[in-house]
């Protein structure tokens, strides 16, 4: 009765204790930066001798950080805009298109995706470097893009996959010309597809850190760029502040998906 | 024709319905293809003509050590992975909703919290005069701290705490998938639970193990951040060292080629995953 959870005896404890400390396991990075963030010791003690927010204050007097984060949000706004319409678009033809090759092409557009980003960071830096694109938010933007693609294209030809066609052509056939019909039909029906489309290349974009280490220049960093190059200096625990408000924005991020997926699905 | 955002591709004398899937593919061919190409051909021109990078690469006792130390953290961290994985998936797959449901929020807040933001809080966590070095002194299990990073355990901690989602996830489904009758009828033919696992629980989940094991170690192979914030520098993997190469020496030759052996084995890995589970699984985590 191993499929049956009523049923499984003593098992059943030593698995969900098993599960419960895995959880636990997942939860202690998450929690622990938010504490230590408020803890006011300079060399990260942990139980904190005090408690204090001056690494917040520290973080918020610094134009760099606040710069950083600005210059993520703009990329990845813009590399999540430019992801999701060209997938949608792609989409299509890789779900209805009747051609040799679709196999071949979805497998490609997915590519960005499976090759390890330092290759792709190292062979993009080179290119950009010989036409000048290098170091520019027009570089990034690019680049950012290529890698969010294939996470704007999976859950979008997903729901595509699970529209039904012949509500579109009843559309067509009710007087509807073939675009009006994908624009008031087929696109309200697969939102929650564009939704998670944009959700995903909207991090993919906003929490890389490989292609950003090469495209970054002193005055054009993203956050984890500062991160990373904070990390590798010291362990100041005004990082701790960041990584908490990167924790409350991904919450935030949590429930925002999880209400309107509620509510679009209705 | 009929797949086309617009209708027109077969107007434009393009493959029917191929023609809206035209802007990606112009974005990737000049933006990916044509860079990494361009990057695997430097690795035979740069500095001369010749194949001199990768005698070098091959030739090289450091660089061997590096391929063989990339490989050895990949299989620890997909073992691992699997190991742990496979329980909470098994009982994700038949937890009451709302029990599983938390565990689930668990799962996507730990993979959703930024990358750097999870591998910062491992690096305090496991140094020396860290919580978890002193929690188990306090506890009198060791007297000494342990090294738990800049070595292979701190990587595997980092990584696997990484992964787990990855393989956590797609295994629900696979066991979802399975048809309890089957180990109903198992128990009642007299299999004592842990045959039902072995024979039957276990050989019906293998692919989707398979699948996700084989991409855990397809990510891990060209993993850079954690390894390198993680690890030590004498077990550097692959990707750290291509970032050095290229960063730091500026050898660009030697920094491709070893790129491209990465490309190689990536893609050779890929394709056995796209056989095991289809194009459409593909996707993995997401």
């Amino acid at each position: 009765m191993l499929l049956d959870y009523d049923r499984l005896g003593w098992l059943r404890v030593a698995l969900v204790g098993f599960t419960a400390a895995v959880a636990a396991f997942l939860l202690l990075p998450v929690v622990f930066i938010v504490l230590l963030s408020f803890g006011s010791s300079r060399w990260l003690a942990f139980p904190p001798p005090g408690w204090t927010l001056k690494w917040y204050q520290q973080l918020l007097d610094d134009p760099t950080w606040i710069d950083a984060a600005l210059t993520s949000a703009r990329i990845a706004a813009m590399a999540a805009i430019l992801a999701v319409v060209i997938g949608l678009f792609a989409s299509f033809s890789l779900v209805r298109g009747e051609f040799r090759g679709r196999q071949v092409l979805r497998g490609l557009l997915l590519t960005p995706m499976v090759l390890p980003v330092v290759v792709f960071a190292i062979a993009i830096y080179a290119f950009f470097l010989r036409i000048g694109l290098a170091g520019t938010t027009v570089g990034f933007v690019i680049a950012h893009t290529i890698l969010a693609l294939p996470f704007a294209i999976i859950p979008i030809t997903a729901a595509l996959e699970g529209f039904d066609k012949s509500i579109e052509d009843a559309a067509i056939v009710c007087g509807a010309s073939p675009l009006q019909a994908r624009l008031r039909i087929t696109l309200p029906s697969i939102r929650i597809g564009i939704f998670s489309a944009a959700i995903f290349s909207f991090l993919a974009s906003w929490d890389e850190v490989v292609v950003a280490i090469f495209m970054a220049s002193p005055t054009l960093q993203t956050l984890p760029v500062k991160i990373w190059g904070s990390l590798r200096a010291d362990l100041s625990p005004v990082v701790a502040a960041a990584s908490s408000l990167l924790v409350g924005l991904t919450l935030c991020l949590m429930i925002v998906t999880a209400l309107l997926r509620r509510k679009l699905s209705r | 024709m009929q797949g086309s955002f617009f209708r027109r591709s077969s107007a434009a004398g393009l493959p029917a319905g191929s023609g809206s899937a035209l802007p990606a593919l112009l974005l990737v061919g000049l933006f990916f293809i044509v860079p990494v190409v361009a990057l695997l051909l430097r690795s035979v021109t740069d500095p001369e003509p010749g194949l001199q990078n990768y005698a070098a690469l091959f030739g090289s006792g450091t660089y061997v050590r590096v391929f063989l130390n990339t490989f050895l953290v990949a299989s620890v961290v997909t073992a691992v992975t699997i190991l742990v994985a496979f329980p909470v998936a098994w009982m994700l797959a038949i937890m009451p909703p709302a029990m599983g449901s938390v565990v689930f929020g668990i799962i996507i807040l730990s993979m959703w919290t930024n990358l750097l933001t999870r591998t910062y809080a491992w690096m305090v966590l496991l140094q020396r005069t860290g919580v978890i070095n002193r929690a188990l002194m306090g506890l009198g299990v060791i007297h000494e701290p342990l090294p738990l990073i800049n070595n292979l355990a701190g990587v595997t901690i980092g990584m696997v705490y990484i992964m787990l989602p990855f393989m956590i996830l797609p295994l629900v489904g696979t066991l979802r998938a399975i048809d309890p009758m089957t180990l109903r009828a198992a128990a009642l033919c007299g299999a004592s639970p842990f045959e039902a696992f072995r024979r039957i629980l276990l050989p019906l989940s293998l692919p989707g193990i398979a699948a996700g094991g084989l991409m855990i170690f397809v990510m891990s192979l060209g993993y850079f951040v954690t390894p390198a914030l993680l690890g030590g520098t004498s077990n550097m993997m692959l990707a750290e060292m291509i970032t050095q190469t290229v960063q730091s020496l500026l050898n660009w030759g030697l920094g491709s080629a070893a790129a491209f052996v990465l490309l190689v084995v990536t893609m050779a890995l890929y394709a056995i995953q796209l056989r095991l589970v289809g194009a459409k699984h593909a996707g993995g985590g997401i």
